[in-house]
């Protein structure tokens, strides 16, 4: 492929361009969703990779998407040959073993940009859909052995044809779900994001050229590669190893060694993959090293392919951290903030100047699906919770905030729950608990309250159920998160992962978040 | 009638206190003064009335005052306002400082959330509740008032601010509270969120009303002084508060909820675009306003400035902000300006902003210390600028410094000092670009369609070049530009946009709930204006639906026809929300259409001014030619560009570029190819290469 050599204002331009259509793509998706976790919560993630799949941008949204779709557009190129695909074409892939990195209810749409008849770029989304079938409603149940029960398997397959829509994936995708017209909204949002950067893309190329266009991606790529290896060259020297039991009584562990180089993860010995959807696919466990990476490394909004070029994951086959064969992964994403929270601790052990202790470190992922008793109109919850955050060696921790693994995530307004889910909020508020004192105090997590109107059907995923969030340089640990159901005759029932539960009118879900690590041991 | 008409308008910036006035005679021919002195905190109205008697202007002769102000603004971001109280729904006091839990800078461990503007001790709830509907689920209980006011008035608060849940479907408890907070304490400063929107999102309208209550005592001191001030010179009129709605709107409801003032500078400008266009026959129009720090860009179609209630202040790519939820002119800002420093990062990436030197120490050039480079010493040292005309012939440019500033920028980047000062101007044009892009391209209008209207203190001299690179066939450089915005606010209607959250399926039998909710927004409307003493007939209405997918969250708004929307209409109202739906957005659905609410435009005249037309002299534009310079074009090159003296243009002349238009306040930069015409109200009218 020709390059041209390349003036760096040029490339800054170019560059900024490219930036501004991934921006441009979460705007799209996120005024046109259907799905409250897409629109409000903006579970989403938009992003723009070269031909092969290399990230070259991202827009907001959450940062653990930023390193999924490049993975999803490389298994795409893969799985179908670069030379078969085609001006016009259009993928979606949701399942991690093609490409889809997380859960079957995160759909990647990815489309191919040709300029002057070659392929030069991908822009690509994923966002969280309500409902992609499986057997529980919101596709999340616990007690699954098998990747089959957890809903619609869409394999890296073309969605648009030279152009023309594949009438009948739409159809089977509709077909499988619990709520057809949400996906059908949602899987068009998408659609309507990648056509928006496909011409700002193509704009781009029109003016400067392909060649010229191709050097500024690889001058891109070079500076994401410069920026880490001189946040490498600030981290000290030397391997960085720790062991965490979990709540389920497992023990964790890695090993992190940092050289001037490279920064190397190493998760052998992990705990084998389970027949529970606890398991992550080795592209989720890359994510959660990138994570961590990242924030010692360089942690401003730049990534891209060359960012992460100084970082290696060792994972080792058949264990949670790299699932095969048909295990599920419905709540991976609870196990890779397990891992991520867990690296950050290993390092923060070392560094506990450069970060802050830990947080409530969980999705907390709460999802009510039911009939709204006014409107009779079938509805999905699907919230993640706010928690405390970790005091750092300047300050306390921050209140309510979203875990580590969200980013431009917004909570749904009380207003607009209860309108569209027939559900009284009795209050949300900061937790008085105290816990995580320090020098500096762990940040407040939350207490919300839910009392239903209709029956309902409640899941949810609550990890640091029982093992508390951990303090930094002699700080008090933090909280724990949970999730109790009081029926109507006040009898109470505790969760941390639950599907299937059937609630009723009266009863109230309390959702109750951890406050954040304290930071340095108490001054008094 | 007297002979001759006088109107006035009165800028309160940071700096300095401007001024422009028209004065019109019987045959519409206008004198127009500009004066300027300095603004004098914290007594404003001094500034402005010593602008008045600089310009010769007697207080009792003037027939229309408008007056602009940053005071909201500035009180807020400089953290200047009081403190505040807040009353709440019982159970959300938390709600506030919960915010919407986002974190932006989603890399960073060490993000900082925005503190909530009322401290948790300060936030006090009230048992009472209304449900979504809008039904009274459990009664306001108000015993505990008295001792949450003790508390207050003990801790020194002096505004308090009062959110309810579900206020926007039911105000009963906001206005319950409300009242009985003004008896138990007649003197404080009280706001409920209801009186300032009735849109649903209580994190949002709460932190509108606290935020109104913040500023609301310093607002009402500084409008009472100035209207006082200006009443004891003599100035017996109405006095008009330029809004953020684009609209002026009259001292006693500012006084009452003056947050709306809160982005009234750059309302004005673009209203002022919005009626230039009109005035020369260009309904669609992309404004571009660049000042000092910051390049702001709105667009209007079809003469309709765009009016949105999702406005945040201190939201940057990195951080949340704060929302206000009061009607603002739907604009996109970047940190651009002709003060932004250029900087080059650790990677050797050269960067425009959004650092600014400001007045002081100000660009290299100005030689008072400044030792950045900026966007304006670049396009001094392009040759852009005329080194020897700088600041109108004010300042005299250091061009040392600015070498020295420029040649440091070089040496990061491995380049010289022109390359430097050509990629300044490169990178600086790309982020208005994408700025220009955001508000139209991003919502599906294709600039090619449109006008680019450019004024500020640096509009016209990045237009033609931005108008290039998004195929912009036609730049419009306005008569008088720098001061553009002071001619908006004369230009300005009484105008007041009602936002009601009303949740509605569009299916036949809807149509006369849609009506009646349209009906008792004007009738609430036309009753205000009454009280004003404007007649109902006079009040032009606008009704915009509010419209998505079912299912959606994010509306369309769609312009309606006048007349009763009656079941008959349903169908062509569906059927114009589905047309600006997939403008937009590429795609249309097979799916129901719902009503959210309504955005309702009043307004009426007060006392707008009309513009007189100048014909063609067929003077030979010789006249206004100075010589001969040479300018760096960036992309485009050196050339030799003619200089006119932009005071000696008039009406019909005609001439081409390369060249470059000097005016005391504005420097209009015409690439090659260009060819440029005066219209008849001296506008410079710049026509791109095909």
């Amino acid at each position: 492929m020709a390059r041209q050599a390349i003036d760096p204002i040029t490339a800054s331009v170019i560059q900024a361009s490219l930036t501004a259509a991934a921006d441009e793509m979460f705007a799209v998706l996120q005024r046109t969703a259907m799905s409250p976790i897409i629109y409000e919560v903006l579970d989403v993630g938009t992003g723009i990779t070269d031909a092969r799949g290399e990230l070259v941008s991202s827009g907001a949204g959450i940062p653990t998407f930023v390193g999924v779709l490049d993975k999803a557009v490389k298994r795409i190129v893969e799985l179908t040959g670069f030379d078969n695909i085609r001006d016009g074409d259009m993928f979606v892939t949701n399942d991690p073993y093609f490409g889809g990195v997380t859960h079957l209810n995160d759909v990647v749409i990815a489309q191919p940009v040709f300029a002057d008849g070659e392929l030069f770029a991908w822009t690509a989304s994923i966002a969280h859909w309500n409902d992609i079938g499986g057997q529980t409603p919101g596709s999340m149940a616990v007690d699954v052995t098998e990747i089959y029960q957890e809903g619609l398997r869409l394999p890296a397959v073309r969605l648009f044809d030279g152009g023309e829509e594949v009438r009948s994936v739409f159809e089977i995708i509709a077909a499988n779900s619990r709520l057809p017209d949400f996906v059908r909204g949602d899987l068009w949002a998408q659609v309507a994001a990648s056509r928006k950067a496909d011409a700002r893309i193509r704009q781009l190329v029109e003016s400067y050229g392909l060649g010229t266009c191709r050097s500024a991606l690889d001058d891109l790529f070079a500076e994401g590669e410069r920026r880490g290896l001189a946040g490498l060259a600030a981290l000290p020297e030397g391997s960085y190893s720790i062991e965490e039991e979990q709540d389920d009584g497992a023990l964790w562990k890695a090993i992190i060694t940092v050289s001037p180089e490279k920064f190397l993860v190493d998760l052998r010995g992990n705990p084998g993959q389970r027949a529970a959807p606890y398991n992550t696919s080795r592209d989720g466990a890359i994510i959660s090293a990138q994570m961590i990476f990242k924030a010692l490394a360089d942690p401003t909004l730049f990534a891209n392919a060359g960012s992460f070029r100084p970082l290696e994951v060792i994972t080792e086959p058949g264990t949670i951290f790299h699932a095969e064969g048909a295990a599920p992964h419905g709540y991976y994403f609870e196990t890779r903030i397990r891992l991520y929270d867990m690296l950050w601790r290993c390092m923060a052990k070392a560094l506990p100047e450069r970060l802050p202790a830990g947080h409530f470190a969980s999705i907390c992922g709460t999802v009510i699906a039911g009939n709204h008793p006014d409107t009779g109109r079938r509805f999905t919850m699907v919230e993640p919770q706010m928690g405390g955050w970790g005091a750092t060696a300047e300050r306390d921790g921050l209140d309510a905030m979203y875990s580590c693994s969200h980013g431009e995530t917004f909570n749904c307004p009380i207003e607009i729950c209860e309108a569209r889910y027939g559900l009284d909020v009795g209050y949300k508020k900061l937790n008085d608990s105290g816990e995580g004192k320090g020098r500096h105090s762990g940040g407040r997590g939350v207490s919300v309250s839910y009392k239903l109107r209709a029956r309902a059907v409640l899941s949810a995923g609550y990890s640091r159920n029982r093992m508390p969030v951990w303090g930094s340089n002699g700080g008090g640990h933090g909280g724990t998160n949970g999730l109790s159901l009081v029926r109507a005759d006040g009898v109470r029932e505790d969760y941390s992962f639950a599907s299937g539960v059937v609630v009723r009118p009266g009863d109230r879900i309390l959702v109750q978040t951890g406050n954040g690590g304290g930071w340095g041991t108490p001054l008094d | 009638m007297a002979d001759k008409t006088i109107r006035v308008a009165t800028d309160v910036g940071g700096t300095f206190t401007d001024l422009v006035a028209f004065e019109t005679d019987a045959n519409g021919v206008a004198r127009v003064i500009t004066a300027k002195s300095d603004t004098t905190p914290p007594n404003f109205e001094q500034g402005v009335l010593n602008v008045l008697d600089k310009a010769g202007l007697d207080p009792s002769s003037v027939d229309f005052l408008a007056h602009g102000t940053t005071v909201v603004i500035n009180a807020l971001t400089e953290r200047k306002g009081v403190k505040v109280g807040l009353i709440t729904t019982e159970g959300f006091r938390d709600t506030l400082e919960i915010a919407r839990g986002n974190r932006p800078d989603f890399f960073n461990l060490h993000y900082k959330k925005p503190e909530p503007f009322v401290p948790r001790y300060l936030r006090r709830e009230l048992p009472g509740r209304m449900s979504y509907r809008g039904e009274e689920m459990t009664p306001l209980d108000l015993s505990g008032l008295q001792a949450i006011l003790d508390d207050f008035r003990a801790d020194g608060v002096e505004a308090v601010a009062i959110s309810f849940l579900h206020s926007y479907a039911n105000p009963q408890h906001e206005q319950a509270v409300l009242a009985e907070v003004k008896t138990l304490w007649p003197d404080v400063s009280a706001v409920a969120s209801h009186q300032i929107t009735r849109e649903w999102r209580e994190y949002e309208r709460t932190n509108t009303a606290v935020l109104s209550a913040y500023v609301q005592p310093i607002a009402e001191r500084y409008l009472s002084r100035l209207a006082g001030g200006l009443k004891d010179k003599g100035f017996d009129r109405n006095l008009y508060i330029m809004q953020s709605n684009c609209g002026v709107e009259s001292l006693d409801v500012v006084t009452q909820v003056p947050i709306t003032m809160v982005e009234s500078g750059p309302a004005s400008g673009f209203w002022g675009a919005a009626e230039l266009g009109k005035l020369i026959g260009e309904p669609n129009v992309l404004a571009l306003d660049i000042g000092g720090t910051t390049a702001k860009c709105s667009l209007i179609e079809d003469g309709q400035v765009k009016i949105m209630t999702d406005y945040w202040i201190e939201r940057e790519r990195t951080t949340a902000g704060y929302p206000i939820m009061v009607p603002v002119v739907d604009l996109v800002e970047i940190g651009n300006g002709g003060g932004s420093i250029a900087w080059v990062d650790d990677f050797g990436k050269l960067h425009v902003g959004p650092q600014s030197a400001g007045a002081a120490p100000g660009p290299a050039a100005y030689g008072r210390g400044g030792t950045s480079a900026t966007t304006t010493d670049a396009n001094l040292w392009l040759g852009r600028i005329n080194h020897d005309y700088f600041c109108g012939g004010e300042v005299e440019a250091d061009m040392a410094s600015t070498e020295t500033a420029i040649t440091a920028v070089g040496e990061k980047l491995g380049v010289d000092a022109a390359e430097a000062a050509r990629g300044i101007i490169r990178i600086a044009n790309n982020n208005m670009v994408n700025a220009l892009k955001l508000v139209s391209l991003n919502r599906g209008h294709d600039p090619r369609d449109f006008t680019l209207v450019a004024f500020g203190g640096g509009g016209a001299m990045h237009a033609v070049a931005l108008a290039a690179e998004l195929g912009v066939k036609k730049v419009v450089v306005p008569a008088a530009a720098a001061v553009f915005s002071a001619w908006g606010m004369m230009m300005s209607d009484l105008r007041r946009d009602y936002f009601v959250t009303r949740l509605a399926d569009l299916k036949p039998g809807a149509a006369k709930g849609l009506e009646t909710v349209f009906a008792e927004t004007e009738d609430r409307a036309r009753a205000q204006f009454d009280r004003e003493g404007i007649d109902a007939d006079q009040v032009k209405f606008l009704r915009y639906g509010k419209f998505r997918y079912q299912n959606q969250e994010h509306t369309t708004e769609v312009l309606l026809e006048d007349g009763v929307v009656t079941d008959e209409r349903l169908a062509a109202i569906e059927a114009a929300f589905h047309e600006t739906y997939e403008r937009e957005y590429t795609y249309r659905l097979d799916a129901p259409v719902e009503m959210v609410g309504i955005h309702l435009v009043a307004s009426a005249e007060v006392g707008k001014l009309t513009m007189a037309r100048s014909e063609p002299t067929g003077t030979d534009v010789q006249v206004a030619l100075k010589g001969q310079r040479s300018v760096d074009y960036a992309l485009e090159g050196v050339h030799e560009a003619d200089i006119y003296d932009g005071t000696k243009l008039e009406a019909g002349m005609t001439f081409s570029g390369p060249a470059v238009v000097e005016d005391p306040g504005t420097t209009t930069v015409i690439h090659p190819g260009n060819r440029v015409e005066v219209d008849g109200y001296g506008n410079l009218h710049i026509h791109l290469k095909a």
